[in-house]
């Protein structure tokens, strides 16, 4: 028998700080797309260059507001997780879920729209452009399916290990969230 | 009633032969797969070095055709940085001995540590296809832009660049983030901030660099890709495109890469030196901010590299003077082993021998890296056989030799038997005179204005007597080698058994058996300096942990004891996940996206099964 006693513990778990070395280098991958995204602005006389439309401002901006705003039942989906309450963690869950699809299957019809009015293939504007908003998707979209497999999972009830995810995606989606505005206002730069 | 360590053995054992190598979880095992693997590249990465040598004897050679030369030039660079030197010091000697000398039982994420290897050697035996194939990369190891654009590289050799180190760098991203998990979390008891070994601070050094360094690469690479597949622009004028623009993120990441591949080389000289000279380092606390410091300036250099690209003198300045601000922890750490040699009562063996050998490579090295931080005098080697000299100082000189000290350093605690210590002394030198007889003739041969990478030259220029000594010592150099690896084959047979601790070194894993049980410390250790072994003392706890795949986490800064971690057993899923990343590849490889589309779909389903069996503990 291990003769040390097991207390409540005080550090950080581990998933936790994977999560978070795991956020630092999706955000400097943004990071240096964004950079890039300044790099070939300021190597371009007009930007957007003639004939591609502005950005409109209206719904990315009202999007963004939805998106912000899921961090807040995401951050009471990993209280309730560690307080041991499956059902208010699912419930919590579900509801960021709901908002978080609308706004991925919104921005992909606008991304889709904006695919209609100029390609990639044009310019370096539209190139860059449907990279990083690309990116930011696809970003949102590794969210939504963390949260779908641990609301899932939370079926076949609470453990140690699934609250230690809820925790780790709730970190996850702040970290999506604050990289929305980022890019957000990257992409709408040229019309504020 | 069975005793302790039969339990233990009970518990961690895992099943027998091949299958077991395949689903292994064991960081000791992950480290000796890494530690054979990169042998295998760092052979096929001599061979090409020899040929490129055997090609540039004498003038007119013919050994190679240019196409050829192109791409055994360009994989003689990918593999041995990315393929030899970067997962040799992190996947093998960190792999091994990292949880050995923190006193854990396992890493962090050991499902994620195999699953690191196998995506590793996935993207090795991709980028290799390539060259098979005879359409390995060929524009060179930065594959600088408009070379590797589809008009000047119609075929696939720069899509299996590209596509071949984002998969590596996937590999390397899961070790980093291990690492510093396991550094953070798993320490002994009692092992605060101040009380790790500096190998372990060299390792966290690195481990944050590579998670701040492979990113920018990625999105270059990535760039590259939509370009030459889908006809997206980045790097093309016409288009509004800016060629700079590959440089820039290239370097970014290139430059902490220098330092990625040097870090651990300086961390396991702070573990030879203390050892044969008996006494503990010299300035610790300064050399461990050095450490960490040289990590982290190594983001600010990156212009360093584009000085003949005509970027504005303010930036210019700019990146000179952050380049010589280099020299600063360079030099602490280089009088730290200078005295704690000097103060103590050193025993030159072989592994010390190599550190010597280092430390004089590296500041040949170093003298001619900092020339280049002199704008004027950058502009007028750039891209000449100078700069080859200087960085094959750094990479071979002071990169390489630490590995093959630490090869003779660790051999007893991995094998348990002894490596012959005059031939192996005699290695050293065989090596030594042929790293230089090899290297420095390309300082004078460059500044005699041969430019580096022509598969050919005329006679008559000067160069050709240089060339010849530079061929006799590359050959001169692999015969070094080849000693090295014969005493250490022949010693894992012959050589007499070594006990736990040959040398008495004074970190934690010359505490427990050679080679060392599935379960590493039969009592987890109390750890209250940074040489524990040399203290002795008793920790008033005893944690043996022997009823459970259990090892403790601590807390993040003071190493006080915070909770039992069940660590998940043996798994298949790392290698199934590796195999459906590795297919992803080839599918994007030629260009079937919509198979690439589903194999990740695949990827994600083994990402599920994996996690439907829960370690009991996070």
């Amino acid at each position: 028998m291990s003769s040390v006693p097991y207390t409540q513990r005080v550090a950080k778990p581990n998933g936790w700080w994977g999560m978070v070395v795991f956020v630092a280098t999706e955000a400097t991958l943004f990071g240096t797309l964004i950079g890039s995204y300044y790099d070939l602005r300021f190597k371009t006389p007009r930007w957007p260059p003639t004939g591609v439309p502005d950005p409109k401002l209206a719904m990315p901006l009202i999007l963004l507001g939805v998106l912000v705003s899921t961090s807040v039942p995401v951050q009471l989906a990993s209280v309730f997780a560690r307080a041991g309450r499956t059902g208010a963690t699912q419930l919590s869950l579900l509801v960021a879920l709901v908002v978080q699809s609308g706004y991925l299957a919104m921005q992909i019809h606008l991304y889709v729209d904006d695919l209609h009015r100029f390609s990639p293939q044009q310019s370096a504007y539209a190139s860059i452009y449907f990279t990083l908003v690309g990116a930011h998707h696809a970003h949102v979209l590794v969210g939504v399916l963390l949260e779908a497999w641990l609301l899932l999972r939370l079926f076949g009830g609470n453990t140690a290990y699934r609250a230690v995810g809820v925790q780790g995606a709730a970190f996850y989606w702040h970290a999506v969230n604050a990289l929305a505005v980022a890019v957000t206002l990257v992409q709408l730069s040229p019309s504020l | 009633m069975r005793s302790r360590t039969e339990r233990l053995e009970l518990i961690w054992h895992e099943r027998p032969g091949l299958l077991g190598w395949l689903t292994t979880v064991d960081h000791k095992r992950i480290g000796l797969l890494y530690f054979f693997t990169t042998l295998v590249f760092f052979g096929a990465g001599g061979v090409e070095a020899l040929l490129i040598r055997t090609q540039l004897a004498g003038p007119n050679g013919t050994v190679l055709s240019p196409e050829a030369f192109d791409q055994v030039m360009t994989m003689h660079g990918v593999t041995m940085i990315f393929l030899f030197i970067i997962p040799m010091t992190t996947g093998a000697f960190g792999n091994y001995l990292l949880p050995l000398m923190i006193g854990a039982r396992d890493m962090a994420f050991p499902r994620l540590n195999a699953l690191s290897y196998w995506l590793f050697l996935g993207s090795g035996v991709f980028l290799y296809a390539g060259l098979l194939m005879r359409k390995g990369p060929d524009c060179g190891w930065f594959c600088y832009t408009p070379l590797n654009t589809k008009e000047y590289d119609p075929g696939l050799n720069a899509d299996f660049y590209a596509l071949g180190l984002i998969f590596n760098s996937m590999s390397t991203t899961a070790g980093a983030l291990n690492f510093i998990v396991t550094i953070f979390k798993l320490r002994a008891p009692g092992m605060s901030f101040n009380r790790m070994p500096l190998f372990v601070f060299a390792m966290l050094a690195v481990s944050f660099s590579l998670i701040f360094a492979l990113p920018p690469l990625t999105t270059d690479l990535v760039f590259l890709e939509l370009q030459r597949k889908v006809g997206f622009h980045f790097f093309d004028v016409v288009h509004g495109g800016d060629a700079l623009l590959w440089q820039h993120l290239f370097w970014l990441f290139g430059h902490p890469e220098v330092y990625i591949i040097i870090l651990p080389a300086m961390g396991i000289a702070t573990s030879i030196i203390p050892t044969f000279a008996k006494r503990k380092m010299v300035a610790f606390p300064l050399v461990a901010l050095a450490e960490l410091l040289v990590a982290f300036i190594g983001f600010g250099v990156w212009g360093h590299h584009m000085f003949a690209t005509g970027l504005s003198i303010g930036t210019l300045v700019f990146f000179a003077a952050a380049s010589m601000m280099v020299v600063i922890p360079s030099t602490i750490q280089i009088y730290a082993w200078l005295f704690t040699v000097n103060l103590g009562r050193p025993e030159f063996r072989a592994p010390l021998l190599f550190i010597g050998g280092f430390i004089a490579l590296f500041v040949i090295g170093g003298l001619s890296g900092i020339m280049f931080a002199a704008i004027p005098f950058d502009q007028a080697t750039t891209d000449t056989y100078f700069v080859v000299a200087h960085f094959h100082f750094i990479i071979f000189g002071a990169a390489v030799f630490p590995i093959l000290g630490g090869m003779y350093y660790w051999f007893p605690k991995v094998t348990g038997h002894m490596y012959h210590e005059r031939s192996a002394q005699a290695s050293f030198w065989v090596t030594f005179v042929g790293t230089l007889l090899t290297f420095f003739p390309m300082h004078i041969v460059g500044l005699l204005g041969m430019t580096r990478r022509v598969y050919t030259y005329h006679a008559g220029f000067g160069w050709d007597a240089y060339n010849l000594s530079e061929t006799i010592g590359a050959f001169i150099l692999a015969a070094g080698l080849l000693m090295i690896f014969a005493n250490l084959l022949w010693s894992r047979f012959r050589g007499p058994p070594s006990g736990p601790d040959p040398f008495f070194g004074g970190t934690l894993e010359w505490t427990t058996a050679s080679p060392p049980p599935p379960y590493n410390f039969p009592v987890i250790p109390t750890v209250t300096s940074p040489y524990p072994n040399w203290d002795r003392a008793q920790g008033e706890l005893v944690l043996d942990l022997d009823h459970g795949h259990e090892t403790p986490a601590t807390t993040v800064r003071d190493g006080h004891l915070d909770e039992i971690l069940k660590m998940p057993s043996e798994s298949g899923w790392p290698i199934v996940l590796a195999l459906a990343v590795t297919v992803l590849f080839i599918m994007l490889l030629t260009a079937h996206f919509v198979v690439a589309g589903i194999f990740a779909g695949v990827a994600g389903c083994v990402l599920v099964a994996w996690h439907v069996h829960e370690p009991a503990e996070a």
